[in-house]
């Protein structure tokens, strides 16, 4: 096999479009792509394996197959590795009884080396094996031979019950993933994950032909701050993530879309959950943004999203803390959405001369790993300047603290970050608006429990200038809890209880954005010109 | 359409009221001697005494089948929880601790009072895990918490209480055929 393959190229809004013809129909398609790209911007799904939009293409599964009209008449290609030329004449199974053979037959050598055990696949409604299995047909000449072929390692082989030679059930491939040999189509989605993607080639496709299977080197295991992408990019249940296996069946759970609030990029996010219970953070394909990968960082957070959380207090408490204060430090942190940062504006407008505005974090700024990472930790920088927030001043908040008899922070854990903010306790009224029970709202006085932004609709503007919207997850552990937004509106005299008025705010305090209605945002955001 | 029933008119004697009055309680009370005397022709049967006579067939309260070494056949799929139109099955799945298996169930709990005994849940099943053929029909407990069955309920059963050619529950520890199934089972592994 050969160890370099072509990333695809995609198409774009902005991709010359030529002629080709689909099924002896004149089609306009995007030009500077592969077919199966070409075809899908046109509404023909085409079913493949080992293709993915964000992966080199090697095109060993062979289940793309289309027709091509050639010099030497109708043959059958793999439409993943095919670029599109002008006039190519193209057959899909549409009209071309030859490819929906070929397919089916590429779908049925696939499955005799595969265990039929759907039911209790981790990935069963959500595999392309299986969804090609339906498109297929049900019926097969090798039925009885399906599943009765074990061809993963040697070394895990056994005899079940039935006498059939099974094995490599749960292959541990590291700390994080595991490995069902079994099911494993060797596809190499995950070897050129790690090898082109996270640059760490921690996965191999050992021995040959019919007997291939998935390893890691000897002595070493697959442990990457990006491994469990391979559990995305396996079109099949062969690798699973530990913190997701058996946990729930994907047709279970709820599905919202949304973005991460640990780093300025914004990877987007899908919130998969039921019965208010967060099971699993999923990558959500944005080709400027994050493609589809995500940190593991990122995607495990969610495992202490229910935990340590703060109980909401009476907002009577709050606002005569607040207005009896003479000298009021607000700082906002970096989970702070745009709809937080105008609630923050609007307070301290308010209050008037007697308030203070910082922000920021104490956590260093790294250098973008070029993935799902900016590195940045303060997620909503660009807001917080398009808002005109102050954004690196809190050692400004250190050297005035005298100044303060009150000092609001919203989601913001100055403690936890930086132990030298233990001297903000000489200031008398701590408050602490924050979802849990960090170092910070330990040392409050009053520590005021909102909703995390799993649980909020909002919007942030990442270090790309994209525009992206947050949307709640039903997932609050408490009834009770409001979003910091809410809260702080509700200080500053204002009642907002939807998103869209909050959002009407934000649009008053930056006009740039009175453009774009909250509802014409896109689930992959929106580019802004000039608005920082 | 409607179909008119013609009834037949009272003769004077029956408009008379006063007989046909006694003539009810003649009925009345031959059943109640009858009861007294000739107990054993009665249609009825003396329930919490006696119970009915209940086919296999019948969708009565769940049980979880075995394999041979005692452990529930249960894959933990979670289809008969999805299948389940009432919502009353709740499964919490984990690593087998038998390496050929992959998934065991933790927990397996069925809410009876929630619970419309439609047996999808044994329709769904892929590996015929969980049946309704107990015959048990009375489900009687002081609080509503009693009513969920747990997986120890539910896998507590005797193979001697179903027919010998139910294959599937006589290869149970106890059953019939259980040393046959345990020597093949154990046998061919390595």
């Amino acid at each position: 096999m050969s160890n370099y393959y072509d990333m695809p190229k995609l198409p774009t809004a902005e991709s010359p479009k030529v002629a080709i013809f689909v099924d002896g129909q004149e089609t306009f398609v995007p030009g500077d792509t592969n077919l199966l790209e070409a075809l899908k911007a046109v509404g023909i799904e085409t079913p493949s394996i080992c293709y993915h939009p964000f992966l080199p293409v090697s095109g060993n599964c062979r289940q793309c197959l289309v027709e091509q009209e050639g010099p030497r008449g109708r043959s059958l290609i793999i439409s993943c590795f095919t670029p599109v030329s002008p006039g190519m004449k193209v057959f899909t199974p549409k009209t071309s009884l030859r490819v929906k053979n070929a397919r089916k037959a590429t779908n049925e050598f696939m499955l005799v080396n595969h265990p039929l055990d759907c039911p209790i696949c981790d990935k069963a409604g959500e595999c392309s094996l299986q969804a090609n299995y339906m498109e297929s047909g049900h019926d097969s000449r090798l039925r009885e031979n399906i599943g009765k072929h074990y061809h993963g390692s040697p070394d895990h082989a056994f005899i079940d019950s039935k006498g059939q030679t099974r094995g490599g059930k749960q292959v541990v491939l590291g700390p994080r993933v595991t490995l069902d040999e079994e099911r494993c189509v060797q596809c190499d989605r995950c070897v050129r994950f790690m090898r082109f993607v996270a640059g760490d080639e921690q996965l191999q496709l050992a021995s040959r032909g019919d007997s291939t299977y998935i390893t890691t080197f000897p002595g070493q295991e697959l442990d990457h701050e990006y491994d469990l992408c391979v559990t995305d990019v396996c079109p099949v249940g062969a690798l699973t993530a530990n913190n997701f296996r058996f946990q729930q069946r994907v047709w279970m759970l709820s599905r919202t879309p949304s973005v991460s609030m640990d780093d300025s990029l914004g990877a987007n996010l899908w919130i998969d959950h039921n019965h208010g219970k967060i099971w699993r953070l999923m990558p959500r394909c944005n080709p400027e943004v994050n493609r589809s990968w995500i940190s593991n960082t990122s995607r495990l957070a969610y495992l202490n999203f229910d935990k340590d959380r703060l109980e909401a207090a009476p907002i009577e408490t709050l606002q005569s803390t607040v207005f009896a204060a003479k000298k009021v430090a607000i700082v906002a942190g970096g989970a702070c959405t745009l709809e937080d940062l105008a609630a923050i504006k609007a307070l301290q407008e308010s209050l008037g001369a007697k308030a203070e505005l910082f922000g920021g974090t104490s956590i260093p700024v790294v250098e973008p790993d070029g993935i799902s990472k900016s590195g940045d930790p303060l997620a909503n920088r660009a807001g917080f300047k398009a808002m005109q927030v102050p954004d690196a001043n809190l050692q400004e908040l250190l050297q005035k603290i005298s100044d303060f008899d009150t000092l609001i922070t919203i989601h913001s854990d100055l403690i936890g970050e930086d132990p030298t903010f233990e001297k903000l306790k000489q200031i008398p009224n701590r408050i602490v608006l924050s979802a849990f029970k960090d170092c910070t709202a330990n040392a409050a006085t009053l520590a005021f429990g909102v909703k995390h932004w799993t649980e909020v609709s909002g919007s942030m503007i990442n270090s790309l200038q994209i525009l992206q919207k947050l949307n709640a997850a039903p997932t609050a552990p408490n009834g009770d809890l409001k979003p910091a937004y809410q809260v702080l509106f509700a200080l500053a005299g204002i009642e907002i209880t939807e998103v869209s008025a909050a959002w009407k705010q934000v649009q008053d305090r930056i006009p740039t954005l009175k453009a774009y209605q909250r509802d014409s945002i896109l689930s992959t955001g929106l580019k802004l010109e000039g608005v920082v | 359409m409607v179909r008119q029933v013609k009834q037949k008119p009272m003769n004077w004697i029956e408009k008379l009221y006063i007989f046909e009055a006694f003539r009810g309680l003649y009925v009345t009370l031959k059943h109640a001697l009858r009861g007294v005397f000739r107990y054993e022709t009665l249609p009825t049967v003396p329930y919490p005494e006696q119970k009915p006579e209940i086919n296999h067939a019948y969708r009565a309260k769940h049980r979880l089948m075995l394999r041979p070494d005692g452990s529930p056949r249960c894959v933990a799929c979670q289809m008969c929880a999805t299948a389940c139109p009432a919502k009353c099955i709740y499964i919490e799945a984990s690593t087998s601790a038998d390496g050929r298996i992959e998934k065991s169930i933790q927990r397996f709990d069925i809410d009876h009072l929630v619970c419309v005994f439609c047996g999808l849940c044994v329709e769904a099943c892929p590996v015929d895990a969980i049946r309704m053929d107990t015959r048990e029909t009375s489900y009687v407990h002081r609080d509503r918490q009693s009513f969920i069955t747990s997986m120890e309920e539910l896998m507590d059963w005797d193979p001697k209480d179903y027919p010998e050619d139910d294959f599937q529950s006589q290869v149970a520890p106890g059953g019939k055929r259980n040393k046959e199934a345990l020597d093949s089972w154990g046998l061919k592994v390595n």
